[in-house]
């Protein structure tokens, strides 16, 4: 806490040095999040690029930067798209709208990172605002950032004004999952607590008692849309740097610096707007929904007949029918409400298009019906086909008489041939990501796309599975355990291999580790998902400690401060640890430079941060508790039987654990619940049975704790 | 420290204080975008931005040339009609841009017109406005009827308009090339057309206008009350002393956008010139919304004692508003062209209650009921089309039907720029279509607004069978005179700008 004071006061103090008087209105804009949900379009394309209304994405937020008044701008980029964004906005004509568009690249994998970037990079002269870069909006923030500015002078540390759009209780386009609550004192929009709200769990706020007692009107309101559209700070930079684990803008954020009002004073204001559009398109529900409001002209003037891009001619016509000079429509052909039809796009005798956004130079064959759908540039439909509520990305080319049904998405390139029924939800693709995170081409699946097609069906795993929402608003029921803050990750696909499968695997674990933490009830889930992200952060810091050889104090020091902010319980700590140190052991073992043998890495590792794990591991119980979660992490991991052997051997040596915690954890039903767990398990027995037995054989001695650090935390539960 | 006050998010205020410092091709670009965006909207707005940014074009000089001249006029006819193209495909529903790339196009072509007489005729008059004919070599005049010119499109498709038929053989197809080449009939010799509508029309002519035509727009001196010094009869001189050589392009070009920025500015109190002739003690009024010129032509008739009531319908969702905020503490004065433009007006006119004028403000519904007690209507279009035709704000079809069946005088306020040479031909394309929100909340009620379409023009369009006459700065007329109005303002060349422009598609 106190190098995080003393920070936090340096950087207040540099703000107070002079300022030039007009200064320009900066503006950062973060592309790379959530490319996850729109598995299989990302693959090839940036989402800020991809098309919404024939317009790319980005478009529409930098047109909204341009029209507050925004002069400089800084769009953040990282992943693998990074160079398709740079390359994209460099002749973009907003090279010249903009006094200056800068790209940042950065292995940033998280807003978080993104903002310690920009803090430590020293980009912001002044107050910014903060989007990203799917956003459409229509709103003035005029008002809001002149109450800012007002604010900002009698009063220094408040930091942030979040901008919210008020929406009634259901909306097409607010997030039926994340359901936000906002706690704000009305005499002041200041926001006194953030809290969200599991979707179908009953909203209870836990509202700190202080917040009752100082602020006679509160508001709490559900009914907002967060776009995350923030005026930021330099200060509040500066609260990102302070602290390193902050990842998410509202949930560590907001949260955060709400918690720490007693200590630091700095608060968060909101400014409620009441008129206009702002949505974020972050899904593809929001994808669906956002297209329907552009088109019905909620956005405006952000619509298709603004012919944003300087080459679109869009035209309207009665009933939201949008056209571009040189669409060519058999005289049959129906075009029905609320449809965009691109240049040079071309509709055959008998079709009917309801409701549906047509890219550019599309082929649209006989008495074809596509309705609902989003058909983006190049696609070929074949005569007597019907596609309803899809997507069909670029280049597609879907034969006769095909049926696509509701939910599919069918990206760039793939081939259909003819008479072929895409099922509902079905995801067609002709690229994939390999391990390596490699564009390959897929291997082609006649079962699916017909003979003479090209592409094969999308399988997700577990974490994508659930980060993914459908195009279909029916899903929508769905509990998403894991996704909790939306403007949270970006996405993990932006990792190496190795990292990649480290981001996986706590999360896809959580799932088959409920039975393992203790007390689960049915207020589990939020315990347990709050659980998983300590989990993983506190991993991630002790295996990045232990990799860079830090001194085994800092790490735990680390460890402390994090645990005492999350108030965390031991066994997520010892879960922490134990996680931390298999993935170390087996990253040594697995060195490609020069592998070392499971015991010489396992004695390595535990030896030198062996204060770890006196730390956290004291009595029987918990050095049973500690082996478990060891077991359940080498799970599947080469060598992993050798290893779990090694490291017991040197945790029972070193009498970190005793025959009796031995014995506990051999007892223990979830250590053999599977056979997976039992196989691996029974490498190690050698070591168990001889411990047991040689404790049996002296009575054993008084256990050591280890170090006192720790101590009084260990009271408190 | 942050200044307390952000910088103001763009507008035509910001637009045209950037104009000065910022490189042209930014000013165009910028320009483009805020017309895009609609933040800037409106007639005027969009006039005095259009003019502005066609003058730093003029200024700027030639792309090619490195002195910030001008070659010839075809050149920069070529470069005002390539800007003109991408400021009015930006917005074609914004007509006036049209208009106002056309008479600057016609100033040019003035220009190059009287070049190629100091050519012939040795010495030049001293009035900019030489008279009906130039002696010397009989070709063609400076502003001469062109009725021919009054729609190309018109004559083209067929369409008989208010056109008369000579005007078809007579017509000389549109195009760029330098105005030397053209053979133009000498329209003066047929005056057929003249005599008829001199006889029908027998408008309050001013007798110090020197030109055959009542509805040219004289040269500023005569006609602009804030006097700046004439620069013409400046730069005739100076072109004198020069000799016969060819005249100043720029110069010249600079001082015909100097009146056209005029003209903008006095507008209104032309028009307001004549309140006392349609106002008249004891009257009831209808208006809708809160035009600045209908606030000034009623300000200027209660400012000479006229007792009469005004219904004002308040254009409910879009600028109500406005409508409220105009009633209630006086309306805004128009952004001027430049700072001492409009006599110093500081600060918001007087309310019309103020003036001891009673005001009753109606839901636009009311109209109907009211319209057997309302005298006369005044309105304020958008843009005035040649076949008499008006764009203006939604709900003005409601009320010009409403005084169709009540045999209420409909009088229309337009200033000459907002009179456009563009027959409409798709009514239905030049309404502009704004935010649904503004009639169902967005917020509101989602499910609704799933489920139903909801749409809400901006703007409506009224065939010229609902305007009695028409009140423009240079005096009244009727719908079907228009045209000649027109032909005095736009070349038959510049008619056709090679872009779509709303309501011009076929």
């Amino acid at each position: 806490m106190a190098p995080k004071a003393s920070k936090g006061g340096k950087a207040a103090k540099q703000n107070e040095g002079p300022t030039e008087a007009e200064e320009p209105l900066q503006a950062v804009v973060f592309t790379d999040s959530h490319e996850g949900r729109f598995i299989p379009f990302t693959y090839s394309q940036p989402r800020c690029r991809l098309k919404l209304a024939n317009t790319p994405l980005i478009e529409y937020t930098l047109e909204w930067l341009a029209s507050v008044g925004v002069q400089e701008v800084f769009v953040h980029t990282a992943g693998n798209h990074s160079e398709q964004v740079e390359a994209y906005l460099e002749q973009s004509r907003w090279q010249d709208t903009f006094d200056s568009l800068r790209t940042i690249t950065s292995a940033a994998t998280s807003i978080g990172d993104a903002m310690r970037d920009l803090d430590e990079k020293g980009l912001m002269k002044g107050d910014f605002i903060s989007v990203y870069g799917d956003l459409v909006a229509n709103i003035d923030i005029s008002a809001a950032l002149s109450s800012h500015k007002t604010r900002r002078l009698k009063n220094k540390d408040a930091i942030m004004t979040m901008i919210l759009r008020e929406a009634g209780d259901y909306h097409r386009t607010k997030d039926q999952h994340n359901r936000q609550c906002f706690v704000i004192d009305s005499d002041t929009s200041r926001c006194i607590h953030y809290e969200q709200v599991r979707p179908r769990k009953s909203p209870r706020l836990d509202i700190p008692a202080e917040v009752m007692k100082d602020h006679v009107d509160i508001d709490m309101r559900e009914d907002l849309i967060d776009c995350g559209i923030d005026i930021c700070t330099p200060d509040s930079l500066a609260q990102w740097s302070d602290s390193f684990d902050w990842k998410r803008p509202r949930k560590d954020f907001v949260h955060g610096v709400l918690q720490d009002y007693e200590t630091f004073g700095r608060t968060i204001h909101t400014h409620i707007v009441k008129e206009g559009y702002a949505a974020r398109v972050n899904s593809l529900r929001a994808y669906d929904a956002v297209s329907k409001d552009v088109v019905s002209r909620w956005t405006y003037p952000y619509s298709p007949d603004m012919n944003m891009l300087a080459d679109q001619t869009y035209q309207l016509a009665k009933g939201n029918v949008y056209r571009e000079d040189r669409v060519t429509l058999a005289r049959s052909s129906s075009i029905g409400r609320r449809t965009v039809l691109g240049e040079g796009s071309s509709v055959g005798e008998g079709s009917v298009i309801i409701n549906s956004v047509i890219g550019r130079r599309c082929v649209i064959g006989k008495r074809v019906r596509v309705e609902n759908a989003y058909i983006w540039d190049d696609a070929h439909i074949g005569d007597d086909t019907v596609v309803e509520t899809a997507i069909v990305a670029n280049e597609v080319s879907i034969g006769k008489k095909c049926h696509v049904k509701r939910g599919a998405l069918i990206s760039q390139g793939v081939k259909v041939a003819d008479g072929v029924v895409v099922e509902e939800n079905m995801r067609l693709a002709k690229i994939e990501r390999d391990d390596d995170d490699e564009v390959v081409q897929g291997v082609t699946d006649p079962k699916i796309v017909g003979e003479g097609g090209e592409g094969f069906l999308i399988e997700l795993n577990e974490e994508e599975e659930e980060v993914y929402e459908a195009l279909l608003a029916g899903v929508q029921d769905m509990d998403l355990v894991e996704d909790d803050d939306d403007d949270s990750d970006f996405d993990s696909d932006d990792e190496d291999g190795a990292e990649y499968e480290h981001e996986m695997v706590p999360a896809a674990r959580s799932g088959s580790f409920a039975s393992v933490a203790s007390n689960e009830s049915e207020e589990g889930a939020e315990l347990k998902r709050k659980k998983a992200d300590f989990v993983r952060t506190a991993t991630d810091s002790v295996l990045d400690g232990m990799t860079k050889k830090q001194n085994e104090d800092n790490i735990q020091l680390e460890l402390q401060s994090h645990r005492l902010a999350e108030n965390a319980e031991d066994s997520w700590i010892r879960e922490a640890v134990a996680t931390a140190f298999s993935r170390y052991i087996v990253a040594l073992t697995e060195n490609e430079e020069e592998p070392q043998k499971p015991k010489v890495a396992a004695e390595a590792a535990i030896m030198t941060n062996q204060r770890l794990i006196t730390a956290c591991v004291k009595e029987a119980g918990e050095q049973a508790e500690f082996l478990l979660f060891l077991q359940i992490d080498l799970l599947h991991r080469q060598q992993g039987g050798e290893v779990l052997l090694h490291a017991a051997y040197v945790l029972a040596i070193e009498d970190f654990v005793d025959s009796v915690g031995l014995q506990e954890w051999w007892d223990d039903s979830r250590s053999s619940r599977t056979q997976e767990l039992q196989d691996l398990r029974d490498k190690a027995e050698g070591v168990v049975t001889s411990m047991v037995a040689a404790a049996a054989a002296e009575s054993s001695e008084d256990e050591e704790s280890g170090e006192d650090e720790d101590d009084e935390d260990e009271d408190d539960e | 420290m942050p200044s307390a006050i952000p910088p103001p998010p763009p507008s035509l205020t910001t637009y045209l204080r950037s104009l000065e410092d910022t490189p042209l091709d930014k000013s165009i670009t910028t320009l483009i975008s805020l017309l895009k965006r609609r933040q800037i909207r409106s007639s005027r707005s969009c006039a005095l931005a259009t003019t502005k940014l066609l003058i730093a074009v003029v200024e700027a000089g030639s792309p090619d040339s490195s002195h910030n001249t001008w070659s010839s006029t075809s050149a920069l006819i070529t470069r005002i009609r390539q800007v003109g193209r991408k400021l009015i495909s930006a917005q074609p529903k914004e007509i006036v841009i049209g208009n106002i790339v056309r008479r600057v196009l016609g100033v040019i072509r003035e220009v190059a017109d009287r070049d190629s007489e100091t050519g012939n005729a040795a010495d030049l008059s001293g009035s900019e406005i030489s008279g009906p004919t130039s002696p010397v070599t009989g070709e063609r005049s400076v502003l001469p009827m062109r009725l021919s010119e009054f729609s190309s499109r018109d004559v083209l498709s067929g369409r008989p308009g208010t056109a008369d038929s000579i005007a078809s053989s007579t017509f000389s197809a549109p195009m760029a090339g330098p105005p030397t080449q053209q053979q133009r009939p000498n329209l003066m010799n047929a005056p057929t057309g003249t005599s008829l509508f001199s006889i029908l029309q027998h408008p309050q002519q001013n007798p110090s206008r020197s030109t055959s035509s009542p509805y040219a727009t004289p040269p500023a001196g005569t006609q602009s009350p804030a006097l700046r010094p004439s620069p013409t009869s400046k730069s005739t001189i100076s072109n004198a002393e020069a000799g016969g050589e060819s005249l100043d392009i720029k110069a010249e070009v600079l001082d015909g956008l100097a009146e056209l920025l005029d003209e903008l500015s006095v507008v209104d109190s032309q028009i307001a010139e004549s309140a006392l002739e349609h106002i008249h003690s004891g009257e009831v009024i209808l208006t809708h919304g809160s035009s600045r010129t209908v606030q000034r032509f009623l300000l200027t008739a209660a400012g000479k004692k006229r007792k009469f009531t005004v219904f004002v319908a308040e254009s409910y969702p879009n600028d109500h508003s406005a409508t409220h905020d105009t009633l209630v503490n006086g309306a805004q004065p128009p952004v001027s062209p430049d700072d001492e433009g409009l006599g110093g007006e500081k600060g918001r006119w007087r309310g019309l209650t103020a003036a001891g004028v009673t005001v009753v403000l109606v839901p636009d519904m009311a109209v109907f009921a009211l319209m057997p007690r309302v005298n006369k209507v005044l309105l304020s279009p958008h843009a005035v089309m040649a076949n008499g035709s008006l764009l203006a704000a939604a709900g003005t079809e409601g009320i010009c039907l409403a005084a169709k069946e009540h045999r209420v005088p409909v009088v229309v306020l337009a200033g000459v720029y907002k009179l456009s040479p563009v027959y409409p031909f798709d009514e239905e394309g030049m309404v502009e279509y704004g935010d649904p929100s503004k009639v169902v909340g967005f917020a509101e009620d989602g499910r609704f607004v799933d489920g139903v379409d909801i749409v809400n023009p901006l703007s409506d369009f009224v065939g010229a069978e609902g305007v009695g006459l028409y009140v423009t700065n240079l005096g009244g007329c009727a719908p079907s005179y228009l045209y000649r109005v027109v032909g005095d303002h736009y070349r038959g060349e510049d008619v056709d700008l090679g872009v779509e422009e709303a309501g011009s598609r076929v």
